[in-house]
């Protein structure tokens, strides 16, 4: 199996050294050896088609700020240039237009490579065609550490609950906005709360895509696709982000013994990013970086998981997820 | 529908099973039983219990069987099932501006109850009041939300609703 990395910031570096870390597990699994034949970042390629170390990799990105020592401007020629079977799109996210990333993962489909991508702007934009052309060209197209990062929740209602009708998807989607309310939870006001948030590194330098919902309406819209089956796109979100919640209202809701919780929710008619009232010691009132979503199913009932929603190695283990399904399908 | 009965049994053995086994018998299903020993009129002991049943030909052949039986019925009534939901409103409003809404609110549902909680910050002016609304059913739920919704919009009101 070769793989071509598009992205190598956090999440390619942590899926190369999780490649790493599992390279005896996936040689006695399958029996042969899994290939780094590409790895790129935003400006430079390192290509071998006997395979690159991907420890080395790492090494070099973060010894000289760059993966390889070749330039490119365009990424569709690397990839045109570089023989290889699956693609990890993990460039950064681009909600606006779906950026690279779209353009890197329509061309992998287009000339019938599998792909495995987190990048939540194509999904978020592009859904319907981008699943359209894997069917058309019999790709495999997976994208579980899209939403909810570590949690798995796209396979396990796609694979486990299959036979399930799933009625409502209900969850913290967004780890940065989860801290800063558990934050306030503890009396800190907003703006106290979001530079705390910014000096941990679990909020940007501008967190707009974070505290207005717009990250989590990606996920919503990833979820609805993916799962309900229908196609909507990010503007169809009805979003309401925290920077308006009070240090007074999360009082006042605490003395009714809740919390305010951004929650995003999904079902045939719900599509909303907002923030909610949670009882405290309900599963989706939980506090930290942690993301948890409620899958309302008719047979089992509520079904509900929590996990990291972001990190390196913790994205880089849905990618793993992915990507020994695709090898499974293979063999 | 769900019913409630306060019902007397004589004070001997059996009596409790006896005033129960009848609810089975129209496929009734038991919620809730109280057996009060303490309450006794004219030898017989109190039972207070809440069943639910089919419909109202069933309630009717339940009525008979414990009289059939010597059971007294005190009293029996429907029990309702009522939703109950939080709202939290931020913004600059007053508690006359709130009690407006929930006046304008009650021509879309039938409100069991209301209650409003206020908080407010000094500095910035800014208001919050906590809304706990009680209604008979979810769809009710639905149309207050769908009022609050473009309410508060209107407004320039931050809306948080519960689960």
């Amino acid at each position: 199996m070769r793989i071509l990395i598009a992205g190598f910031g956090t999440v390619g570096q942590g899926f190369a050294e999780v490649l790493a870390a599992r390279k005896e597990f996936l040689r006695n699994r399958y029996g042969k050896d899994v290939r780094i034949v590409c790895a790129m970042d935003s400006k430079t390629f390192a290509a071998d088609p006997k395979g690159l170390d991907p420890l080395e990799l790492v090494a070099t990105k973060k010894a000289t700020g760059k993966v390889g020592k070749e330039t490119y401007t365009d990424s569709v020629k690397v990839m045109d240039s570089v023989e290889y079977d699956l693609l990890v799109e993990v460039s950064p996210t681009d909600i606006n237009t779906g950026g690279v990333g779209l353009k890197n993962i329509r061309n992998a489909l287009e000339h019938g490579k599998d792909v495995i991508t987190v990048n939540k702007g194509p999904l978020a934009l592009n859904f319907s065609e981008l699943i359209g052309l894997a069917k058309k060209n019999k790709c495999k197209f997976r994208f579980e550490g899209s939403v909810g990062g570590a949690m798995p929740i796209i396979n396990l209602c796609r694979e486990n609950l299959v036979g399930e009708n799933i009625k409502s998807i209900r969850g913290i989607l967004n780890g940065t906005c989860n801290y800063i309310l558990s934050k306030m939870d503890n009396g800190q006001p907003f703006e106290q709360a979001l530079k705390e948030a910014q000096q941990m590194g679990y909020a940007e330098t501008d967190p707009t895509s974070d505290v207005e919902g717009y990250d989590a309406a990606c996920k919503v819209v990833i979820l609805a696709n993916s799962i309900f089956g229908r196609n909507v796109t990010f503007s169809d979100v009805n979003i309401t982000g925290i920077r308006s919640i009070t240090a007074e209202a999360v009082a006042l809701a605490s003395s009714h013994n809740m919390v305010i919780r951004l929650i995003g929710e999904v079902s045939d008619t719900k599509l909303e990013v907002s923030p909610r009232l949670i009882p405290k010691g309900h599963p989706l009132g939980l506090s930290g970086t942690l993301n948890a979503a409620q899958i309302t199913t008719d047979l089992a009932g509520p079904v509900t998981v929590t996990g990291h929603g972001a990190g390196r190695i913790e994205t880089a283990s849905a990618i793993l997820s992915d990507f020994i399904s695709i090898m499974d399908d293979r063999d | 529908m769900l019913v409630n009965a306060e019902l007397y049994v004589k004070d001997l053995p059996g009596q409790l099973v006896g005033s129960l086994e009848p609810i089975s018998m129209v496929n009734g299903n038991i919620v809730g039983v109280v057996h009060n020993r303490d309450i006794i009129v004219n030898q017989r002991i109190c039972v207070n219990v809440t069943f639910e049943v089919g419909s109202n030909d069933d309630l009717e052949k339940l009525k008979k069987a414990w009289k059939s039986r010597d059971i007294l019925i005190a009293s029996i009534g429907s029990v309702y099932k009522t939703c109950t939901m939080e709202y939290l409103l931020v913004g600059s409003f007053s508690a006359s501006y709130v009690e407006s809404l929930i006046d304008e609110a009650s021509n879309v549902v039938s409100f069991e109850s209301v209650d409003v909680n206020y908080s407010t910050a000094n500095a910035t002016n800014t208001m919050t009041a906590m809304i706990t609304a009680e209604v008979l059913s979810q769809e009710d739920l639905e149309k207050l939300d769908k009022f609050l919704v473009s309410a508060c919009r209107e407004g320039g009101i931050v809306y948080i609703r519960g689960l």
